[in-house]
């Protein structure tokens, strides 16, 4: 306590030296800490929420260009026709009214990471003091695909809306065609749930012909028994799962997909390519020079990228090696949140952060899964680990997962729009 | 780590002067409680569908989350989040919860809670 009280009173002294080096210091000069979010879903809308929460003294201003954010979590059941588009709508308005986030609904355009400021497309410049980046995916692309032809409703929205169409188009016998791409990807066991609803809604629809799914992993790459367990027997003679097949272009024109090794014709498909940060991500120079890295590294104490100082990237577009989900998305807002409140109080980061991800699948439309971990920080690694006996999925699907499923997401969506 | 968070830009010395009270480090316990707020709601005020947090006692909180670790029953994902948590890490989660009272109010920089950490466990 004593020696923390000391610490402060050096800081300030070293503040004050701060001051006094700028000579007279303007009105304007004294004004409130400036956070700037860039992109509003799971991370960047948490992060706001709570930067305001905790210290509403600190301006937020959140720049995102949709009205709302449509959430990919519960979206495989607006493809099957389980739930609408308004059950996965999220607004902006609460961050707004509640905790006064100044939202810009524009995309941010440019990044001026040593005058610290932020350019929107209608030229708006936002200064900031800190920075945190929640930009979510960017794919790569894939010889022959145009996802606004073929979609990968891997970020929903009106992909998701052409997913269900590709569905629903679906002849009776014939043969839809999903693919995987090489982890880490966001959501580990999404593309395997969304196998599973394919199947289950062309058997409820009488239709069913064949499910090919093309797997660039060796093996089921999340909840693997449950998986296994419904591929194998709940959707046996539907379900065709085909490991180590990566998709190397696409024939819209001709219905054809070529893998590394086969070419699968197909009446629906549904092409999810390999991912990486979004775009804005590594144009601010926070991937490095390696066009092999992906994601931005960062320090999980406060997900300050490695590279460039006061600029943080938090959700999908971070790179600590933990799941991609919302739930973890909205773990880290936090810890980010904590360390900024801390910096402008002068402090270091919480050295002992942890985060946690808790997801449930729909295996069929009555019953679901779930797969759950916690993570805490090593201080010796400086890397975020799996806490032994956390990691687990659930011994099998039930109904009363499917039910719990509503009440968590509504409960998560609260917590992050909310 | 690099100096960056070291020095802070002159505006915000000057912040921090002018509000030093409003900028006070967080409440022991309230970042570790926030990470429960994803399914038992911001503050503990859960929506619908999940137990809320607000309005529990320490003790209960404690209790709970201590006994779910001890048991690890393979259809409760609540065991497997409770078993990434220390005893002191739940102690220190049950106490900021407990401290919010029922309404969850926000207890934004607040102090006393930073005061209860001597009292005895
Ligand atoms: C089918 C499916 C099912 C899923 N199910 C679950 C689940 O059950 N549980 C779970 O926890 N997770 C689930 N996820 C994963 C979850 O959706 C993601 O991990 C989460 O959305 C990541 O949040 P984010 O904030 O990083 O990115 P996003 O939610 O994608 O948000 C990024 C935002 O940034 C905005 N943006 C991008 N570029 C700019 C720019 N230049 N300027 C301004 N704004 C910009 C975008 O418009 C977008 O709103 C699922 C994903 C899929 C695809």
């Amino acid at each position: 306590m004593f020696s923390n009280n000391r610490r402060k009173l050096l800081q300030a002294s070293g503040a004050l030296a701060a001051v006094g080096s700028l000579g007279v210091a303007s009105r304007a000069q004294a004004a409130a800490p400036r956070v700037v979010v860039v992109g509003g879903g799971f991370a960047g809308a948490t992060v706001a929420k709570y930067v305001r929460l905790w210290n509403p003294q600190i301006q937020v201003s959140l720049i995102e260009p949709n009205p709302s954010h449509v959430s990919c979590i519960l979206s495989n059941l607006v493809m099957t026709g389980a739930a609408g588009m308004s059950t996965i709508t999220l607004r902006y308005d609460a961050l707004r009214t509640r905790y006064g986030v100044n939202i810009v609904a524009d995309r941010a355009v440019g990044i001026d990471t040593v005058s610290r400021v932020v350019t929107t497309a209608n030229g708006t410049r936002l200064p900031y003091d800190k920075l945190v980046l929640a930009p979510g995916i960017d794919f790569d692309a894939i010889p022959g695909l145009d996802s606004a032809v073929l979609p990968h409703a891997w970020q929903a929205g009106p992909q998701t809306l052409a997913l269900k169409a590709q569905l629903d188009s679906v002849p009776a016998g014939g043969t839809f065609v999903m693919s995987i791409p090489k982890a880490p990807y966001r959501c580990p066991p999404g593309p395997y749930e969304r196998a599973c609803l394919l199947a289950d809604s062309l058997l409820r629809r009488r239709r069913a012909g064949k499910v090919i799914v093309l797997d660039a992993n060796s093996d089921v790459v999340a909840e693997p028994h449950t998986f296994h367990t419904a591929f194998q027997t709940t959707y046996a003679g539907v379900i065709d799962y085909r490991p180590s097949s990566e998709v190397l272009s696409v024939d819209w024109a001709g219905k054809k997909i070529v893998t590394n090794w086969e070419t699968i014709a197909f009446d629906a498909a549904n092409v999810i390519p390999p991912q990486r940060a979004g775009k804005l991500v590594a144009a601010a120079g926070l991937l490095g020079s390696d066009p092999a890295t992906r994601w931005a590294p960062v320090n999980p104490l406060s997900y300050e990228s490695k590279l460039v100082p006061n600029v943080h990237v938090i959700g999908d577009s971070q790179g600590t090696g933990q799941p991609k989900s919302g739930h973890m998305a909205n773990a880290q807002a936090k810890v980010c949140a904590d360390a900024l409140v801390r910096y402008f109080a002068g402090e270091q980061p919480d050295p002992a952060p942890m985060t946690s991800s808790a997801c449930y699948s729909p295996i069929t439309a009555t019953t679901a899964s779930w797969l759950t971990v916690v993570f805490a920080y090593d201080p010796v690694s400086g890397l975020m680990k799996a806490v032994p006996n956390t990691l687990a999925e659930a011994p099998a699907p039930t109904k009363g997962h499917y039910e719990d499923m509503f009440g968590w997401a509504r409960n998560l969506f609260a917590d992050s729009f909310g | 780590m690099t100096a960056y968070g070291k020095t802070l830009p002159g505006a915000l010395a000057l912040a921090l002067l002018g509000a030093a009270s409003a900028y006070a480090a967080p409440p022991p316990g309230r970042l570790l409680a926030a990470q429960c707020a994803q399914c038992h709601g911001t503050n503990g005020q859960a929506v619908s569908g999940m137990e809320k947090l607000a309005g529990e006692s320490e003790g209960e909180i404690y209790k709970e989350l201590i006994e779910m670790k001890a048991k690890l029953k393979p259809d409760e994902i609540m065991h497997r989040q409770a078993a990434g948590y220390s005893d002191e890490q739940i102690r220190l989660i049950a106490r900021y919860y407990a401290s919010l009272g029922k309404s969850g109010s926000t207890a934004s920089t607040g102090t006393s809670s930073r005061n209860r950490k001597s009292r005895d466990d």
